[in-house]
């Protein structure tokens, strides 16, 4: 190892970058390539349509490498793999695990400097001690199907409603929606769930042996559309879109008991191969543009102050101006939480 | 000339002692030949299993926490966990329950394509065995799938009772134990099927004749001579289709919708979901002494049978 560091600082020296400097180390605002990591499926196809795709007719000289993972996670994971080596510039991912790899040293501290849209992101979505910002926000949602249920329900009560028994699915953790539904349920029962979750425990236990799934497959979408449920925990943004996908076959709702915010943040590797790539990535991630394309395109709300959505999209995203009942789940709690409430639903809600 | 010979002699064993021995004395003069010529083999397991593994092993000694950070320690909390928790026992016997439930199905379903493809003369014989095998070509993840369609709330299996009026609400097929022991079974055929083909090389219809010769009933020639010789053939199929089970991931995560907890999934969801990878290591390790112990009963069990 040794031997390949004095190698690598040689090549450098003799390349003439071997002072070190942020820019010769980072490559090209302009050019080059940048690794992101970010969801898969019709995230990953939205976000390329409506964002990758612009950017590289921007920036011709950068091409963009997706690596996709099927959750947040999983993109940790990856993450910590190459910790010695990093190999990803940027990570779009859900801050209770962002928050994670933040203490982990994973990431960078973003400023106006090679990116000065941060100077547009909402003052709540930056983080406080400079870590990636918000990038896009959803909220879970109840999934429905409309042939079931003509008029959206109005209450999370419904999965406890014997005559839906057997056609309700539910994402149990260490998915964020069955993490959002215990945090949901304790609220109902009037617990603070920061101090203990029996009661929403023993409610869940009585709806448990009505789910038909705790891991939808393909997807709690597919699920309530193809029939095999009628019911299911989803996210507004990907519900509203495929209840377009499905002719309105599906609908998403956010009941009146309140809901959880699904929040992504976009973060810059610590020493990432292409910085300066990464950065001017990343600015343009928080344009008003960009965000304005995706929020159309699969009705993420935008964190950015400077995006105009056009009505019929601002209906649809997650209203971040308070007037929705939010079910606060503090992202320090729930990453110190999620193994207890995992083990919670494994040990006793989940059935056989 | 000799080196082609040598390989297949243990094989022919039994038939041939002398000619045998004459090849070991051969082996024994060429080892460092062989050695030479394992050495790039030998070199890229190392690399690809024992590397991997002596970091996996090691990796269970460290020690994990609820946001994924892992301290690098030497603890045994991570094996400690596991095995005084009832929680862990009762995964580890369900996976070990669901590894003999499908070996046993999977060897039932398969013994009577296997003996009657290893019983065949016909010119088809070739294309016969290949497509018992032809699944293998499709992913185990699609075939899954295809289960979840056929064994659905509204999939083949349901609409066709419901139709017929058999039934008023749905058999519960999948999101269950029920739905991965079918997919699994169904998936590990052809493994099974190989197995015991390769495994019925002590058949012989000369023997099945005499039996029959001497007044035996079929029914008899079966119990008494074909099934003891199938034997090995059926344990092998059994133990390969047992360790395929309890190590298989996808078929219990996709067919058991999250309510069939078996080492494997567990392990899944502290490694990607939970990020405890010390926690999930401790489990690998666990699952993979169980592998051991399993193959040195298996080892009794065919020398008691062949000795």
């Amino acid at each position: 190892m040794a031997a390949m560091a004095a190698l690598s600082s040689a090549v450098l020296v003799l390349s003439g970058c071997g002072g070190g400097s942020e820019a010769a180390s980072s490559g090209s605002a302009t050019s080059g390539e940048v690794n992101l990591i970010a969801y898969s499926g019709v995230w990953q196809d939205q976000y390329t349509a409506a964002v990758i795709e612009p950017f590289k007719a921007k920036y011709p000289d950068i091409k963009i490498n997706y690596a996709s993972k099927r959750s947040s996670a999983e993109m940790l994971s990856a993450l910590q793999g190459q910790k010695n080596n990093p190999a990803t510039d940027v990570a779009i991912m859900d801050n209770s695990v962002s928050t994670t790899g933040n203490k982990q040293g994973l990431f960078e501290k973003i400023d106006t400097d090679g990116v000065p849209n941060l100077a547009n992101v909402q003052e709540k979505f930056r983080d406080k001690e400079g870590y990636g910002p918000v990038a896009m926000l959803d909220a879970v949602g109840l999934v429905y199907d409309t042939a079931t249920f003509p008029e959206a329900p109005k209450s999370w009560k419904v999965l406890w409603d014997p005559a839906y028994a057997g056609k309700i699915n539910v994402n149990a953790p260490p998915s964020l929606l069955g993490l959002s539904l215990t945090a949901i349920t304790s609220k109902m029962e009037g617990e603070d769930y920061a101090q203990s979750i029996d009661s929403a425990v023993e409610r869940l236990k009585e709806m448990a042996p009505g789910v038909q799934t705790f891991a939808p497959n393909p997807d709690e979408y597919q699920n309530v559309i193809t029939g095999q449920t009628v019911l299911g925990l989803g996210q507004n943004a990907r519900g509203q879109f495929y209840s377009d996908q499905s002719n309105k076959k599906m609908g998403v709702t956010f009941p009146e008991e309140g809901t959880v915010y699904q929040i992504n943040t976009i973060n810059l590797v610590k020493d990432a191969p292409h910085t300066a790539a990464a950065k001017t990535f990343v600015d343009y991630a928080l344009s008003a543009e960009a965000q304005t394309a995706f929020a159309k395109a699969l009705f993420y709300a935008p964190s950015v102050t400077n995006a105009e959505l056009p009505a019929d999209v601002k209906d649809r995203v997650v209203p971040t101006d308070g007037s929705l009942n939010i079910v606060p789940l503090d992202v320090e709690f729930l990453s110190s939480a999620r193994d207890k409430w995992t083990d919670t639903w494994k040990r006793q809600i989940i059935t056989k | 000339m000799t080196l082609l010979q040598t390989p297949v002699a243990p094989e022919k064993r039994s038939q041939a002692r002398d000619e045998g021995k004459l090849e070991k004395a051969t082996a024994r003069r060429n080892r460092r030949t062989y050695l030479a010529l394992l050495l790039p083999g030998l070199l890229g397991l190392l690399v690809s299993f024992v590397f991997p593994l002596a970091y996996m092993v090691r990796m269970s000694f460290n020690q994990g926490s609820p946001d994924g950070v892992i301290v690098e320690t030497f603890t045994l909390d991570t094996y400690i966990q596991p095995l005084t928790d009832p929680y862990y026992w009762r995964v580890t016997l369900d996976t070990f329950q669901m590894g003999v439930t499908v070996g046993i199905l999977c060897v039932l379903v398969s013994y009577p394509v296997a003996l009657f493809l290893a019983r065949s003369t016909s010119k088809w014989r070739g294309l016969l065995i290949a497509i018992a095998i032809a699944p293998l070509l499709t992913s185990a993840v699609v075939r899954t799938y295809g289960w979840m369609v056929i064994l659905g709330t509204n999939g083949l299996i349901n609409s066709s009772l419901d139709g017929l009026g058999l039934i008023d609400t749905p058999l519960k097929l999948t999101n269950n134990m029920t739905g991965v022991a079918i997919g699994l079974v169904e998936i590990f055929m052809p493994y099974a099927i190989l197995a015991m083909i390769s495994g019925f090389g002590r058949l012989s219809p000369q023997l099945e004749e005499a039996a029959g010769s001497l007044g035996a009933s079929k029914f008899k020639v079966f119990t008494r001579v074909t099934l003891p010789l199938c034997l090995p053939g059926l344990l092998t199929a059994f133990l390969l289709v047992f360790v395929l089970s309890i190590s298989t991931f996808i078929t219990p995560r996709l067919l058991g919708g999250g309510s069939v907890q078996v080492l494997a999934t567990e392990i899944y969801d502290q490694t990607t979901g939970l990020l405890n990878w010390p926690f999930a290591a401790a489990l690998s390790v666990i699952l993979l002494v169980l592998f051991g112990l399993i193959i040195a009963v298996y080892q009794r069990l065919t020398k008691k049978i062949g000795g």
